[in-house]
């Protein structure tokens, strides 16, 4: 049977009061039991032996039970106001003012049953929770990031969802749950602990009491998001905003553990709060987000793919079009230049595919990651030199073309100087002397090899065996891995499990003129 | 044994009598004081608007009209009597606020200034609560004429006669429009 808002609002909560009763008597006896064996263990030795010592005992344990219980139930709002960091909104802000006034507008609907107060916490969180103790306090939280990313009428169903909880009374409920049971928890594991086997069977009860708390949480939260529909009369809002937390952090870490069950949706993704069925339903605190939103949905005649598309379109509105706009690029002395539209762009004498490029925003790439700039630099290549093959250079994106180099085959970049290399044709080009090298390659691959070999001994104290995974391969799309040739020879290069190799600019001119000038043994025998 | 049958009949048509009067009591008496929220939140209204007509005329002086309706329709609204003429008079005066805002759109001088947005919350806070004021007065009218007009109570009320039928507020045909989804982050929240 499908569970509708109606079915859900209908069910009286006979529940929530039996709960109630269950977890104070749970609380009552697992604190007296540590009480009486506290206290039997102090006093009772010494002095007050027989009938009348254990009555007195008992009435004194029942009495400090009574006063913890009363500091943590009667001022539990402001112990977790204190616990979040949460603040009084701010008058000046505007956003907070707003929020006020929509606290206002939420106790209209509710017919001013109840006096409610609200409080931020700061922090870039999307959550919210509400709090309700035996002193009348009910106090509403909403994170920072809540109210500056949610329009008027979100920010209103997550209000009005809050309020349920309060007006309905499971929100003091679970608040009682959480300050008797949450905040105790560490204290009752730790005397547990130092204290020995007397204690197991309090914990056993608080542990229960706990779980107890989750068996009806789930229920509560469908009720709630019915209450805040009838209230606001906009479950699209309310999905909206269910939607929206979904693909969002939502204060993992920030909200403590103990306090999970009070939020509109759980900080951390649980596994189980996704699912459905008996044991589900049992353990987890809060219904599948999926659910929720499809009942919502459900009412206004809309689909989760509507939201999406909705919420894509929207972000994109926020951007201006590929072609409109700006970008600024890093020139040869690391200056940052611009802004350039993108054919201004292309025009600069120095722009090339490994030119950073930003548009204005954080994020800065190589300009071939860029896809317009690509089919520019596709196209240039394809005008200078007409035949291209086709593999991709995966530094830069670009077609590599076909060369010969030392009478054998290899592809080579034409804008990063990177070249392909298949490992049976490396040897060949290796054992062919053709070419003289310049003082400037001599140099380079000296230094290389020096600066490697202490590298290399550096690497291997380390005992790094993980494989860095550096490029693409250009030829089967694998994932390249970085490496040095050889032992002997320290020059990194990139290596495909198909035997294809990928040496930077210069790299292959530096390893064989390592080879033939056999630098190896010379430096190490500087060394 | 008969007569105490019929006087045990008896003492029951009265307790029920005594719940349903006092439940129709107290639902009147809810219904009433909803009544009293709305016009709470009409005041309110009504206070606003001179303020935010002030400050708004130098920048629209070429939309006179417009500024006129919503000064007529609320010295309308302030001096309605009866439930009938006040639900009549505020719903022109929404639907005339409604148009004032649609044009202050044309003018985004407007949008940059600080006194006029905090205003325009303040007004955009105000027509919220006086819709769920309207919306609690709504819900407890159907309840209680639910609790007049069902089978026994029918011939007790008409009995009585003591309980009136009252009057629903109605929205203007203009609010009734389905609500469009929008879940894009919003990065101006100006409103």
């Amino acid at each position: 049977m499908p569970l509708t808002f109606i079915d859900i609002e209908r069910q009286k909560s006979w529940r929530i009061g039996l709960f109630f009763i269950i977890l104070l008597l749970m609380y009552f006896s697992s604190a007296m039991v540590i009480m009486l064996v506290a206290f039997g263990d102090i006093f009772a030795k010494d002095f007050l032996k027989g009938v009348f010592a254990s009555f007195y005992i008992f009435i004194f344990a029942a009495v400090l039970v009574f006063v913890h219980f009363y500091l943590l139930s009667f001022g539990a709002a402001q112990t977790i106001k204190e616990k979040l960091g949460a603040a009084d909104p701010d008058p000046e802000d505007e956003l907070h003012k707003r929020l006020c006034n929509i606290m206002a507008e939420i106790h209209v609907a509710t017919g001013k049953k109840r006096k409610m107060a609200c409080a931020v916490i700061p922090g870039q969180a999307m959550n919210a929770l509400a709090v309700d103790d035996f002193k009348e306090n009910a106090l509403i939280f909403i994170t920072e990031g809540l109210i500056s990313r949610l329009s008027r009428d979100q920010t209103e169903a997550v209000i009005a969802h809050e309020a349920y909880h309060i007006l309905s009374g499971d929100c003091r409920e679970s608040t009682l749950a959480v300050s008797l049971f949450g905040f105790s928890m560490p204290f009752i594991e730790k005397i547990m602990i130092y204290g020995g086997r007397a204690y197991i069977f309090s914990f056993i009860l608080f542990k229960l009491g706990y779980l107890l708390n989750l068996f009806i949480s789930r229920e509560r939260e469908y009720r709630a998001d019915a209450g805040a529909v009838r209230m606001t009369r906009n479950p699209l809002a309310l999905a909206e905003v269910l939607h929206l937390l979904s693909k969002n952090w939502r204060g993992t870490g920030l909200i403590g553990s103990e306090l999970e069950g009070l939020c509109i949706v759980n900080p951390r993704f649980n596994q189980l709060d996704e699912l459905e069925g008996f044991f589900a339903d049992l353990f987890s605190s809060h219904p599948p987000i999926r659910k929720r939103t499809e009942i919502l949905l459900a009412m206004t005649h809309a689909s989760i793919t509507e939201l999406d598309m909705k919420r894509r379109q929207g972000e994109s509105d926020h951007r201006p079009k590929e072609t409109e706009r700006k970008y600024y690029a890093l020139d040869a002395q690391y200056v940052w230049q611009g802004p350039f539209s993108i054919p201004e762009l292309a025009a600069l004498p120095w722009f090339s595919t490994l030119t950073w490029v930003s548009d204005g925003s954080e994020t800065i790439t190589k300009a071939s990651q860029i896809p317009v700039c690509s089919e520019i630099f596709n196209a240039r290549i394809e005008q200078a030199e007409g035949k291209t093959t086709d593999y991709l250079c995966p530094v830069c994106q670009q077609h590599l073309l076909k060369q010969h180099y030392e009478q054998t085959r290899i592809y080579q970049c034409k804008y990063c100087g990177g070249t392909l290399v298949d490992s049976d044709k490396l040897p060949r080009i290796i054992i062919r002397r053709e070419n003289a090298w310049s003082e400037k390659i001599k140099a380079q691959a000296r230094a290389t090899l020096k600066e490697n070999q202490q590298n290399y001994i550096i690497h291997s104290a380390k005992a790094g065996k993980n494989k860095i995974i550096s490029l693409r391969c250009p030829k089967c799309k694998g994932s390249m891995w970085r490496t040095f040739y050889s032992y002997a020879y320290l020059v990194e290069i990139d290596r495909c499990i198909c035997g294809a190799m990928w040496f930077d600019k210069d790299e292959m001119s530096i390893l064989q003129c390592m080879i033939e000038n056999k630098m190896a043994g010379e430096e190490l025998g500087a060394n | 044994m008969v007569g105490l049958i019929v006087l045990g009949c008896i003492g029951l048509i009265i307790a029920w009598g005594i719940v349903t009067f006092n439940r129709l009591v107290s639902l009147r008496n809810e219904v009433q004081n909803s009544w009293k929220q709305i016009d709470v939140q009409l005041k309110r209204r009504h206070d606003l608007i001179p303020n935010l007509v002030s400050v708004v005329k130098g920048t629209m002086e070429f939309e006179q009209d417009t500024l006129e309706k919503v000064i007529n329709a609320r010295a309308k609204a302030v001096s309605a009597g009866s439930v009938q003429e006040k639900v009549t008079a505020e719903n022109m005066l929404t639907q005339a606020l409604g148009k004032l805002f649609a044009v202050m759109e044309n003018y985004p001088q407007l949008r940059s200034n600080d006194n006029i947005m905090q205003l325009q919350e303040e007004v955009t806070s105000t027509e919220n609560r006086i819709g769920f004021a309207r919306q609690l007065y709504n819900d407890l009218v159907a309840q209680y004429r639910v609790k007049q007009e069902v089978f026994p109570n029918n011939i007790f009320v008409a009995f009585f006669g003591g309980f009136k039928k009252e009057v629903y507020f109605e929205a203007e045909e203009e609010a009734k429009k389905a609500p469009q989804a929008d879940i894009s982050i919003r990065r101006d929240s100006s409103h």
